[in-house]
């Protein structure tokens, strides 16, 4: 499904991304773990297409695609999806009619029919009461005003309403208490399945609790330099990265 | 300095003429004075130039050219407002004010033939205001609009409608709104090259809601004057919303002339192609505890410009004065130019103000996060700008 070769990649004039490489298969979970400035959000930065983050070398293959030479809306038509680590608001713009207007455009890139508003309500309820979220979400701007967990929650429901086949969360367990915590595992758990693959980034070793990985990797100084199973995670927990620098 | 005139206003000739001409069409003998005085007035002083704050970003020579010389490539809808059903409509036209049938007993027009000479405001217009004493000397339509306290808030939409479009046309409409009043008045452009002032007056307890609904085509300009003289326990809620033109240019006054009223406007300034637009808004609180919010948002394209501002001065002894400038502005291209400060003269002692102004472009973190969702770059730059812009929407 995607295939990280030795990528090498800008973020402003800074070299972060230094050789990396990663493969994940569909239906896989892989967790990405590592430091603070290691290049984490901007490996999923650069997945979805963001100007700031310049690829230097190396590629990336994504469902046979050349996925860095798409716009950030023709990947996500073709289902990559980032779940921001710091969501941006948009005041004056309701949660609703963004997500109807992404969802409408990302079909019309597919060549599939529009959702009236009618269609598109009913689907969006129904997500909300799967996801445990509270529906007041959709009258509101988005993101504005809403607490920091809140705009972690609305973005894993965007990505529940947009069924994403590669979703990248970029930690998304940062900042929640364990209630929110549950809520965002059982969004990503329900979304689950042998089509469908995640690039979980995270900081703790705790969303792993809730979110079973099949693999685990460090992300240390723009490239991986270990890799491992569900333990790893827990190694990592114990010892912290101070390994890192022998 | 009949030169002026040979520059921006007309061929003196041609100007002899026109008040000759206005003499025969039977202009009351005040009038005639009034206009005898502000020509005196207007061969004193400079033609508009750059030199004037107020003309500063605009290019002057517009005033004189030839309309059908400006490119144009924006076209925007012009609402239909003769089919508002629940509203009273004035059209101004080459015959005045048309299109009323029967006035309701709310409402009283009276022409410069049967209005009272006290009734006419008289400005002092200064050289940055020149236009508007042009208006004085020339005002072809107009008169007293008086609207009496209903039960329910009334309608009135005013709408701009001429057929020769390339003079030209001075007109002045005075708003005198009884005390207890609730008014929602629409002034719309359909066709003309307007140079209109409006004036304001209102009575105590008044509630006036004017939306100033100016979208041009790259051919066409306006230039208007408002005032507004607010009493006490009065709320006025201004809405523009500017739009295109080879040149617009407004100037917005408030007077406090009492306490406890509240003045509310949002502008919104959007030039393309080779617009000029200019907005500026200058409220006076002479008095006490009166509140002005002023918010514009102003987003120009391609070559165009765009001088926007909103300047408060607070006289000695106008404590709790309580005011707020918030000017934002978007630079959609290399080429656009945005010029904006918003200024505070505050000689009172307790006064709560706040002020501030941005300029920049959209921003790229909002606009990539519109595009990770599936939204094409131009939609995306349009829902950034009706984002941009909403805080101005104040009704
Ligand atoms: N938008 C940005 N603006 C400025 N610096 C950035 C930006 N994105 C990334 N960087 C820089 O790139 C480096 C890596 O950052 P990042 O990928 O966010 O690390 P991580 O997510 O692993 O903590 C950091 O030094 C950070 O300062
Ligand atoms: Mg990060």
């Amino acid at each position: 499904m995607l295939k990280i070769e030795n990528v090498f990649a800008n973020a402003g004039d800074k070299e972060i991304l230094k050789g990396l490489s990663l493969e994940v298969k569909p239906g896989e979970v892989h967790a990405i773990m590592g430091p603070n400035g290691a290049g984490k959000s901007t490996l999923g930065n650069l997945l979805a297409g963001m100007p700031y983050v310049q690829p230097q070398g190396g590629s990336v293959q994504y469902m046979g695609k050349d996925l860095l030479s798409l716009e950030p809306e023709e990947r996500a038509a073709i289902g990559v999806f980032l779940a921001f680590q710091y969501p941006v608001e948009i005041p004056g713009v309701n949660n609703m009619y963004f997500l109807r207007t992404a969802l409408n455009a990302q079909r019309k890139y597919r060549g599939e029919d529009a959702m009236d508003s009618a269609q598109f309500l009913r689907m969006v309820k129904q997500k909300i009461k799967d996801m445990n979220m509270r529906d007041d979400l959709l009258k509101r701007p988005v993101n504005v005003g809403f607490s920091g967990g809140e705009k972690k929650r609305n973005e894993v429901f965007q990505m529940g309403v947009l069924e994403p086949k590669l979703a990248i969360l970029d930690e998304t367990d940062s900042g929640l208490d364990i209630d929110a915590l549950k809520i965002v595992a059982d969004g990503v758990n329900q979304l689950r399945s042998a089509d469908r693959s995640f690039i979980i980034i995270t900081h703790y070793q705790r969303l792993l609790d809730y979110i079973e990985p099949d693999f685990v990797h460090v992300l240390a100084d723009g490239k991986i330099v270990k890799s491992g199973d569900k333990n790893l995670a827990l190694e990592l927990e114990e010892q912290g990265y101070g390994w890192l620098n022998n | 300095m009949v030169g002026l005139i040979t520059d921006w206003l007309k061929q003196p000739e041609k100007l002899a003429q026109e008040l000759e001409q206005q003499k025969a069409d039977e202009i009351p003998a005040w009038l005639q004075e009034k206009r005898q005085s502000a020509l005196q007035k207007i061969q004193t002083m400079k033609a508009p130039s750059r030199r004037l704050e107020s003309w500063r970003y605009t290019d002057v020579n517009r005033l004189i050219k030839d309309l059908d010389s400006f490119q144009s490539t924006e076209h925007h809808e012009k609402i239909n407002a003769t089919e508002k059903k629940d509203s009273v409509v004035i059209v101004i036209d080459e015959s005045g004010y048309t299109g009323i049938g029967e006035c309701p007993d709310w409402l009283t027009i009276q022409t410069f033939n049967n209005m009272s000479p006290g009734d006419w405001h008289e400005f002092d217009f200064d050289s940055e205001s020149v236009v508007s004493l042009a208006n004085d000397l020339l005002v072809q339509t107009g008169g007293l609009i008086s609207i009496k306290k209903t039960s329910q808030p009334i309608n009135i939409h005013i709408v701009y409608a001429f057929d020769e479009i390339d003079d030209w046309k001075y007109i002045r409409n005075q708003f005198k709104l009884a005390h207890g009043a609730e008014v929602n008045i629409i002034e719309q452009h359909q066709t003309g090259r307007i140079n209109v002032i409006n004036v304001y007056d209102l009575a105590d307890h008044v509630v006036l809601n004017r939306s100033h609904d100016i979208r041009l085509n790259s051919s066409e300009q306006f230039i208007s004057f408002n005032l507004f003289e607010i009493p006490e326990n009065v709320t006025v809620t201004n809405m523009n919303q500017h739009i295109g033109g080879s040149l617009q240019h407004h100037t917005h006054a408030i007077n406090f002339n009492k306490t406890g009223s509240k003045y509310t406007s949002g502008s919104i300034n959007k030039s393309f192609d080779n617009n000029h637009i200019t907005d500026i808004v200058n409220v006076n609180h002479s008095f006490k505890n009166n509140q002005s919010d002023v918010t514009h948002r102003s987003i120009a394209k391609d070559q165009s410009q765009i001088f926007n501002n909103a300047k408060a001065l607070v006289a000695v002894g106008a404590d709790q004065s309580e005011i707020e400038q918030d000017l934002k502005n978007v630079l959609l291209s290399p080429d656009a130019k945005i010029f904006s400060k918003p200024e505070l003269e505050v000689y009172a002692d307790e006064v709560v103000a706040a002020h501030g102004s941005t300029i920049g472009a959209l921003d790229e973190t909002a606009l990539f996060y519109l595009r990770s969702r599936g939204i094409n770059i131009d939609q995306a730059r349009d829902i950034m700008i009706e984002s941009f812009e909403q805080e101005a929407w104040v009704c």
